[in-house]
């Protein structure tokens, strides 16, 4: 076996690379970029070398910096991770000329299925259901609209190296078309210096659904099956889970063995992924894409066929043979995989940057829960790559119970500092729909369609948020009570009647302190609370009525913010006169800001698409900022007109800063 | 007998009414409490004892013979904040929209005397129109008495303002005086000239709530503290405040028990700094990991942002900290931080509440702006309050402390008692490259003699050994260790006991 290997990526799969190469009793070479230099994967590594600046095009893509980390160490093999060089033929060539190993396919596997308009025709070959399409060079928009009428609408505009929804357009008429095919072939260029696109159908009522394939050099393969990654927002997957509650015995065969014919057709060696789009109406399933590498919802896999791809990975790149057929490929439970991204989902799923002042993640069971994270508490969230901090993979014998686990694990995860979208995972994972099982990639844009609000999110008990709150008040006012100094025989009674408010609902409790917890009465029933919460600490663990709960609550002058099943709650607990006069309390609107344009996001002003003076419709483009790599374009909310233009391009904006004013 | 104690209720029911159910409506309707709700909500539960409740004006003037009204517009007496005895007088506007007169006056110079007998806290919940015009300086008087005791309470028991409704002319100057100063948003206000008087003589238009409502007063003049919502809000957190508060100059702080160990370490203190100077990090965030449950009570935090003061506890008592706040002009000392700490560092000393300060200063604000104002002067303050204060002083540095700004941050030289730094701590007369700038001022064209000039001076003083060398401080800590190595000082110096000379009073420059 190797001794030494480098890997030549970043973050959580850097550190889940490591774990599995420290378990093979394999060295390991962390590379990293200068704002990485205290990052949790250079901290785990063996040894490692800086390969130069934060932006990954000066660091951790430049194939020359790592073959060189890799001869200075003496590294054998290097493990790509994904993103970066994972899929850059022209890298596995040359580590193959130097003698070293591509913990991955072949160079030729790599070029064959890295361009989509190769792979297309590859699959075509190997009698793979494609989709309706044309693959050949687009000359220019006006062609793009000449083909994307021949196919009918909707179409989808896609960079030939594109990749996680990165240069993808949607078109459903001309205009579009004209439009996807200009900025789609801008992106591509500027992501993957390559601005070939192409054009083909839009699947509807579309389910992603992607096989997972493991080769060895000695022409062996399996597909260790399918991975359900429908649940996505803007092309990005939020969530993975594997078997598919879509996916029957039969179609799992089907798939599989057309991925693995893929496979066997560009000779693959490792762990690779063929993505299928599956229509919901029909089952029918197309060909999208092969990934040629490790995915990162591997982990749902590996829980669900005790495999560890990338021990397997690493095998199979040394040469060894695969150590299983198809025959004992078995599905056992159900796994489900939840993308923590550090973004703001009551803004739009922003980018959020920062400082993780807190980051407490639920703690791993063996085969039950685990967390893939690359961050720390007291790291930075830098805004240089990609959002994804860490991945949340839950275990149960069914999908139900590994829902329920996701729910705890969700309720448990603690990050402050920077915003996560843990809220709305949370909510997902009660959401109805998903419950169901039946959902395809729209989801998300069709279920939230204004954004989303915790506030709204339904929850099942809301007897929690009372119960709870008013058992922690009471203990707030017992410590109050002990305060020194008080007027002998005129100390602090504490009341045992309360209120508690909730909106515009209220309900009567009377809280008892019992041995290690509160007794709380509301009506004729009793809830018996127990906990081992402290004054100060988010997290509040305990059982209610023997029934365990876990959930996060902030208290903030009268205020206790409670976070429970995606459900936000705002509770006060008062005495019925405080409750009384609280009523009295004006309600208090938000300041009207929709005359400004704010900025929704820390970043870079790129461009203000508007003069002081212009008329605008809605709709029509007003700045663009950039974070986090991406371009976000700030469109007009209603029709009106430019009074002032404030912020300059160039400027380094904060959230809320104003761009331009209306009148 | 009964029939007199039936009289007595029915003359306690008409003087609880105040000015009459119709202005009790007409409060409501305005979101604002009345003077007796807020003392219900102030004070525990049944533990308000009210004084002078059918004290009347005396005026005849202008018809007002006609018009009295048991208790003339405030509500004073005392009870308890979670058992702890206060004093407290509440204004009532619909009594003469809570215009002070003389026997007003009266009213609460009696629990102000009371008050200072005893040794307990005066809180102040103001809501009025103004002077009694009626009375015309028989009112005046009555403001002065109540100036001439807040002068005399300072320093002795502690005197908390909130304004809860307008507060305008020289009354503004009673609150003024007083420790604290809270406002509760959108309803209340508080200025010397109010907008008409201000049109008239400088023509500058202005609403009531710009020229003196409460963000204007908590982000732009910083006459008062905090801002809160509400008037529920606003007395919940004034029970909350009044906790970490002594009674009086007599006592200790308050200790209220905590789980939260004095040993606790936080690993992720050890990545606060940034490795590049350069680059701000939020000062409050090591506030409220070393602090008690994370429970930091901030005051002014709109105002001089610069700057971070408020309370908290360490293993229970209260301790009130000070820290440069690298995120906002880097955490510089100019005119209006060093006025804001220099009085919250006063008014703990005066009340025997240790001071924790975090320093991380480049120094003091440079430019004429600042010069012209009188920086000179003003950044004294803080240095006079440091160089004065004779309550426990822990410190720790975390990264700048330059020049003499790093005297003024409760330096050992100025009786600081336990001096720490982190790692990161930079002690220096200024930065390496300014230094350099100077000190090889011939060499200042050749870049890469410079460069090796400011490698030499960092090496040499930008580090917390050369001043640890000196004995300026104590000992370099691990960042994680920060809050037990702070619970064990002040428990170290809990007996502290050290006077400064007797004079009359010092001359702070003012």
């Amino acid at each position: 076996m190797f001794k030494k290997i480098l890997i030549a990526n970043r973050g959580e799969i850097a550190c889940r690379v490591i774990k599995t190469a420290r378990k093979m009793g394999i060295k390991t070479v962390a590379v990293y970029s200068e704002a990485d230099k205290d990052a949790l994967f250079v901290d785990m590594a063996d040894e490692s070398v800086c390969i130069g600046p934060a932006a990954s095009k000066e660091s951790y893509l430049v194939a020359d910096k790592i073959i060189a980390a890799c001869k200075q160490t003496g590294a054998e093999a290097v493990h790509p991770g994904y993103g970066f060089l994972s899929e850059n033929a022209e890298f596995s060539r040359r580590l193959e000329e130097q003698g070293i190993k591509f913990i991955g396919p072949k160079h030729y596997s790599i070029a064959k299925m890295g361009d989509k308009i190769e792979s297309k025709k590859l699959a075509i070959e190997a009698k793979v259901n494609t989709i309706p399409g044309y693959n050949d060079p687009i000359a220019g928009p006006e062609q793009a609209v000449e083909i994307a009428k021949g196919i009918g609408y909707p179409v989808m505009i896609k960079a030939s190296a594109g990749g996680g929804g990165k240069g993808l357009r949607v078109a459903y008429n001309d205009q579009e078309a004209f439009e996807g095919f200009s900025s789609c072939v801008n992106e591509a260029r500027n992501s993957f210096g390559d601005d070939r696109v192409f054009i083909e159908k839009y699947v509807l009522e579309p389910r992603h659904i992607e096989i997972q394939v493991l080769g060895d050099s000695h022409g062996n393969y399996v597909y260790l099956n399918e991975r359900d990654c429908s649940i996505q927002r803007r092309h990005q997957k939020v969530i993975e889970e594997a078997p598919s509650p879509f996916v029957d015995a039969e179609m799992r065969k089907a798939m599989g063995e057309q991925a693995v014919a893929l496979a066997r057709a560009v000779n693959y060696e490792s762990a690779g992924t063929v993505e299928f789009v599956v229509s919901g109406a029909t089952k029918e399933f197309y060909f999208l894409e092969m990934n040629t590498r490790l995915q990162v919802e591997h982990p749902v896999t590996e829980l669900i066929t005790g495999l560890d791809l990338v021990e397997q990975m690493i095998r199979v790149a040394y040469g060894e043979k695969l150590p299983l057929t198809q025959a004992d490929v078995k599905i056992n439970g159900w796994a489900m995989e939840c993308r923590i991204n550090a973004e703001d989902p009551f803004r739009g799923f922003l980018p959020s940057t920062g400082r993780l002042v807190k980051f407490q993640p639920p703690a791993e069971v063996d085969g039950l829960v685990r967390v893939d994270t690359g961050v720390y508490e007291g790291g930075e969230i830098s805004m240089y790559y990609d959002s994804m901090i860490a991945k949340l993979i839950t275990h149960g014998a069914n999908r139900d119970q590994a829902i329920e686990r996701m729910r705890e694990a969700l309720n448990a995860f603690v990050i402050r500092g920077i915003n996560s979208n843990i809220p709305f995972q949370a909510a997902l994972m009660q959401h109805p729909r998903f419950m169901s099982g039946i959902f395809d990639t729209s989801f998300i844009a069709k279920e939230y369609p204004q954004g989303f609000d915790a506030s709204l999110v339904p929850h099942d008990d809301p007897m929690v948020f009372v119960t709870v709150a008013a058992a922690l008040h009471r203990a707030f006012e017992d410590r109050d009570a002990e305060i020194s100094g008080q007027m002998p025989g005129h100390e602090r009674l504490v009341g045992d009647d309360y209120t508690v408010v909730r909106g515009e609902e209220r309900t009567l409790v009377n809280v008892l302190p019992i041995e290690a917890g509160y007794e709380v009465r509301v009506g004729s029933e009793c809830f018996v609370v127990h906990t081992g919460w402290q004054f100060g600490e988010i997290l509040v663990n305990g059982t209610i009525n023997g029934r365990p709960f876990t959930l996060q609550m902030e208290r903030n002058g009268l205020k206790y913010r409670i976070n429970h099943n995606g459900t936000q709650a705002n509770v006060m607990v008062m005495s019925a006169r405080w409750a009384e006069l609280q009523a009295l309390m004006p309600v208090k609107l938000p300041p009207d800001m929709s005359k400004f344009l704010l900025s929704p996001m820390p970043g870079l002003l790129r461009e203000v698409a508007v003069s002081e003076g212009q008329e605008v419709k809605a709709g029509e483009k007003l700045a663009v900022i950039e974070a986090m790599k991406m371009e976000n374009v700030l469109k007009a909310e209603q029709d009106g007109k430019v009074k002032k233009v404030v912020a300059k391009p160039g400027a380094s904006l904060a959230v809320d800063e104003i761009i331009v004013e209306f009148e | 007998m009964h029939e007199i104690i039936r009289q007595l209720d029915e003359k306690r029911q008409k003087a609880r009414l105040g000015g009459g159910q119709k202005r009790i409506d007409s409060q409501h309707a305005k979101g604002k409490l009345t003077a007796r709700e807020r003392i219900e909500l102030l004070l525990d539960e049944g533990s308000f004892e009210e004084w002078d409740m059918f004290k009347e004006h005396r005026c005849t003037d202008f018809g007002m013979g006609a018009e009295a009204i048991p208790g003339d517009g405030v509500v004073t007496g005392y009870g308890t904040v979670n058992g702890r005895l206060v004093f407290v007088f509440s204004q009532d506007f619909t009594v003469f929209g809570g215009s002070l007169s003389e026997t007003h006056a009266e009213k609460i110079c009696k629990v102000m005397d009371h008050a200072m007998k005893v040794g307990a806290p005066v809180i102040g919940l103001n809501d009025s129109g103004g002077a009694r015009i009626q009375e015309g300086v028989d009112s005046l008087g009555g403001y002065a008495d109540v100036f001439q005791r807040n002068v005399m309470a300072s320093g002795v028991i502690p005197q908390i303002s909130m304004i809860m409704g307008p507060c305008a002319g020289g009354a503004v100057y009673s609150p003024s005086m007083t420790d604290f100063i809270f406002m509760v948003k959108d309803s209340s206000y508080m200025f010397v000239t109010g907008p008409e008087v201000v049109k008239t003589v400088t023509h500058e238009e202005v609403t009531a709530e710009e020229l003196g409502g409460a963000v204007t007063h908590t982000s732009k003049s910083g006459v008062a503290d905090l801002a809160f919502e509400n008037d529920v809000e606003a007395l919940a957190q004034l029970r909350r405040f009044i906790d970490f508060l002594p009674l009086s100059n007599r006592e200790k702080p308050p200790v209220r028990p905590t789980a939260d160990s004095a040993d606790r370490i936080d690993e992720s203190l050890d990545t606060l700094v940034p490795s590049n100077a350069n680059q701000p990090y939020d000062m409050k965030e090591l506030i409220t990991k070393v602090v008690d449950e994370g429970d930091f009570f901030e005051l002014q935090p709109d105002y001089a942002k610069n700057i971070l003061i408020g309370f908290g506890r360490m293993e229970g008592q209260t301790v009130g900290f000070v820290a440069n706040q690298p995120l906002v002009l880097a955490g510089c000392l100019d005119i209006k931080s060093s006025i804001k700490a220099a009085r919250f560092v006063r008014f703990c000393d005066a009340f025997n509440i240790p001071v924790v300060t975090f320093v991380d200063v480049p120094g003091f604000m440079p430019g004429t702006s600042q010069e012209y104002g009188g920086i000179i002067k003003h950044g004294a303050k803080l240095l006079y309050a440091y160089a004065e204060c004779t309550v426990p002083k822990v410190t720790v540095i975390t990264r700048k402390a330059y020049g003499g700004a790093y005297d003024v941050m409760s330096s050992k030289h100025l009786r600081g008692d336990v001096n720490l730094a982190w790692p990161s701590a930079e002690i220096a007369v200024m930065g390496p490259k300014g230094a350099v700038e100077i000190i090889f001022r011939e060499e200042k064209n050749d870049p890469e003699k410079i460069a090796a000039r400011e490698a030499e001076y960092k090496e040499k003083f930008a580090n917390p050994f050369v001043a640890a060398h000196r004995g300026f401080i104590d000992d370099v800590i691990m960042p994680h260790n920060t809050r037990k190595r702070i619970c064990r000082s002040l428990a170290m110096l809990r007996d502290k006991q050290l006077d400064n000379p007797w004079r009359k009073h010092g001359n702070i420059p003012l």
